[in-house]
């Protein structure tokens, strides 16, 4: 029975992959065919993109009979909508492909098989009809058989807007500004499970300096619904499960937080550019959003199923954990640009598939670039500071001097606060120059940049008895390998200093004024440099 | 003829889709509510919701052409059956017995992906019509290499 028409634009909620969508063809020579559809997409009013990564009888059919019918539940209500088609072209590159590619390429890396499974072509249909399929489902017998309505609307939102807005033209400082954005995302958005990452000093992966959600330093599973913190941890890539090899700590968590989100809050968890929703989102700068993604992971673990059957294995690769929250069903990731350059990403999931809209998507590349000029911002005031000449950094510098005389040791500064130096507690730090790795106690703690940079003030601790320093040296300390422009130095020291609050809380970097922080150890610490595998 | 090892498979709580087409090779399609093996594999019974296949029907009445597609959402293990519809009857008690069993296993395999039972208790299946089909052809369908080819010839290096 044909049924209600509708404009294609209201069944946006149909097109996001939650249920898998059914499409029907005939061959020229009068052959039905029939299959389910990994992905429709909303082209505009009147047309919709489906994707080919195969070429299959469904692709065969409309290069013979341009027509279809495909089938689409609305996942909200379950209801049934028919879309009668007529193929039109297919595009293998532009804007549209590349939106169509980025999701697949996230379903193929998290399933380990990038660059094996991918679009071959966007297939661009006209739509000629779309009617609902009256009596699909029968009437509800209660209103708890509906569906809950969805509430978002704009005024919601806009209040969002203006919060986080606030916030972050009122931050004194990065680390302010990351920690008020992500706040006011989950207080008056209820964007929950939040993190913003930035790239690491070789660009090519991001690494976690804020999050929302995952729990802090010392939140056990249980803080975030799951009752097994140490099955969590041993079934994902965590930075802390790895042990001291030859080859350096290895620290990538694939598609973003994984084990470390239940120790740390997965502050310095890594992603590679390119893996998953994060790194695809850093690689084409572009905003992506997967939804059911259950349904989207099947799919790409049936391909994969079959790849492995037909002995194509070798170009599969491990299977990449999802981030933090092991039940997401929807995921957001949005590049931070400013001006053409690559600050971060920040992204959002949820368990609830529908928890994203289009309203969502907008609003928030709103404040994606608000936080990315207040990063943009932080750094230029940061390095205008320590650049303001010599004459700011010798006026610190010579502070520090003379404080210095009145100590009993020539070289140090003035300590903040009075490190207890007792022997109850102890830490050892070991040094890893190849790749600049830092552990403590046997545990990794931090590497590359920031690791350098830990070391240089634990070693300057060690011999001279100094605690307070100040960017301006580290920026002009050539052996850190900060560049010359937009270091990010002020990201890697928040990294820095959740790691030691996450890892070894005896030893901490407290912010004393802009541009100036001290080192404050508890108890005694050892140091010593080792080669890799030693 | 479906081999002996499908018969549970197409009997199970699978997804079951239904492509037509009309004398001028538009196509229609719609979702069963189960099937039924028939002569050892040499034939089919496929239950078709009144509400929800008129088209399909009238394709049938037109050219009998059909296509069959039963997936299982838990993995998406797929296979395609095409052939002819030669009855197309009212369902009677022995069909309901069949489509009652398919409606618990469906509830159960969809409800291993997420849909409720909410849903799938109040999807349309009775009346309903029974289509016999004449098996002609049986692909695999599962997504990935090899996806359409027939059976058996799926063309593994």
């Amino acid at each position: 029975m044909s049924g209600a028409s509708a404009r294609l634009e209201d069944l946006s909620a149909c097109f996001q992959g939650i249920i898998p969508a059914i499409i029907a063809t005939c061959s020229a020579d009068g052959e039905p065919n029939v299959t389910y559809l990994s992905q429709v997409y909303y082209v505009d009013s009147r047309h919709v993109a489906l994707s080919c990564q195969f070429f299959n009888k469904t692709r065969r059919n409309v290069d013979e009979n341009p027509y279809a019918t495909v089938l689409v539940h609305h996942p909200v209500d379950f209801e049934l909508w028919r879309l009668r088609l007529r193929f039109q072209h297919c595009e293998t590159e532009g804007e549209l492909f590349e939106r169509m590619s980025m999701r697949i390429q996230v379903i193929a890396s998290h399933t380990g098989m990038s660059g094996v499974f991918r679009l071959l072509s966007s297939d661009v249909y006209e739509v000629l009809s779309v009617e609902r399929m009256e009596g699909f489902l029968a009437p509800a017998e209660s209103e708890l058989d509906l569906a809950p309505p969805v509430s978002s609307g704009p005024l919601t939102e806009l209040r969002g807007v203006q919060l986080v807005s606030g916030r972050i033209a009122r931050a004194p400082d990065l680390d302010s500004l990351l920690r008020g954005a992500l706040e006011a995302l989950d207080e008056t958005l209820g964007f929950s499970h939040s993190m913003i990452l930035v790239p690491d000093d070789r660009g090519d992966r991001l690494v976690t300096i804020a999050t929302r959600g995952y729990g802090t330093v010392g939140t056990t599973a249980e803080a975030m619904g799951r009752a097994d913190a140490d099955t969590r941890e041993s079934d994902v890539l965590g930075a802390d499960t790895h042990s001291r090899g030859g080859t350096g700590a290895e620290v990538t968590l694939g598609g973003g937080i994984g084990a470390e989100v239940t120790v740390g809050g997965g502050i310095g968890a890594e992603v590679q550019v390119g893996d998953g929703t994060i790194g695809t989102a850093a690689e084409h700068r572009h905003m992506i959003k997967v939804t059911g993604m259950g349904s989207e992971l099947r799919y790409g673990r049936a391909i994969r199923d079959r790849i492995e059957e037909c002995g194509d294995a070798e170009g599969l690769s491990a299977e990449i954990p999802l981030p933090g929250l092991p039940d997401a069903q929807a995921q957001l990731a949005l590049p931070l640009l400013a001006r053409d350059r690559l600050v971060g990403v920040i992204a959002v999931e949820s368990e609830d598939p529908l928890a994203f809209d289009e309203w969502d998507e907008a609003f928030l590349q709103i404040l994606a670039n608000q936080i990315a000029l207040g990063i943009d911002r932080m750094q230029d005031e940061e390095e205008q500071d320590s650049g303001d000449g010599e004459d700011a950094g010798t006026k610190a510098e010579t502070e520090v001097e003379t404080k210095s005389q009145s100590t009993s040791t020539p070289t140090a500064a003035t300590p903040v606060t009075a490190p207890d130096r007792s022997l109850e507690t102890h830490h050892a730090f070991v040094y890893y120059p190849n790749d600049d790795c830092v552990f403590v106690d046997g545990e990794y703690l931090i590497r590359n940049v920031p690791g350098k940079i830990l070391w240089k003030l634990l070693r300057e601790f060690d011999e001279s008895g100094r605690t307070e320093f100040t960017n301006r040296e580290l920026r002009l300390d050539e052996s850190l390998g900060l560049p010359p422009v937009k270091d990010n130095l002020e990201a890697r020291l928040i990294l820095l200093r959740k790691r030691l609050v996450a890892r070894c809380p005896g030893v901490r970097l407290v912010p004393v004024r802009r541009g100036r922080f001290a080192l404050e150890i508890d108890g005694a610490i050892t140091l010593e440099e080792k080669e890799c595998g030693a | 003829m479906i081999p002996p090892e499908l018969f549970e498979f197409i009997e199970s709580g699978v997804s079951v889709l239904v492509g037509t087409r009309d004398a001028r090779l538009f196509p229609d399609g719609c979702r069963a509510i189960g099937a039924r093996v028939e002569d050892n594999g040499a034939g089919l019974t496929v239950f078709l919701p009144d509400a929800t296949s008129a088209g399909v029907r009238a394709n049938l009445e037109d050219n009998r052409r059909i296509a069959i597609g039963f997936s299982r959402p838990a993995d998406h293990r797929t296979i395609q059956i095409k052939g002819a519809v030669t009855r197309l009857h009212l369902a009677d008690d022995r069909d309901r017995e069949c489509i009652d069993r398919y409606r618990v296993n469906l509830d159960e395999s969809w409800s291993m992906v997420g849909v409720p039972s909410r849903f799938t208790e109040r999807a349309a299946h009775w009346p309903a019509w029974s289509a016999f089909v004449r098996v002609e052809g049986i692909f695999l369908q599962t997504p990935g290499p090899g996806a359409g080819a027939p059976l058996g010839q799926e063309s593994p290096k």
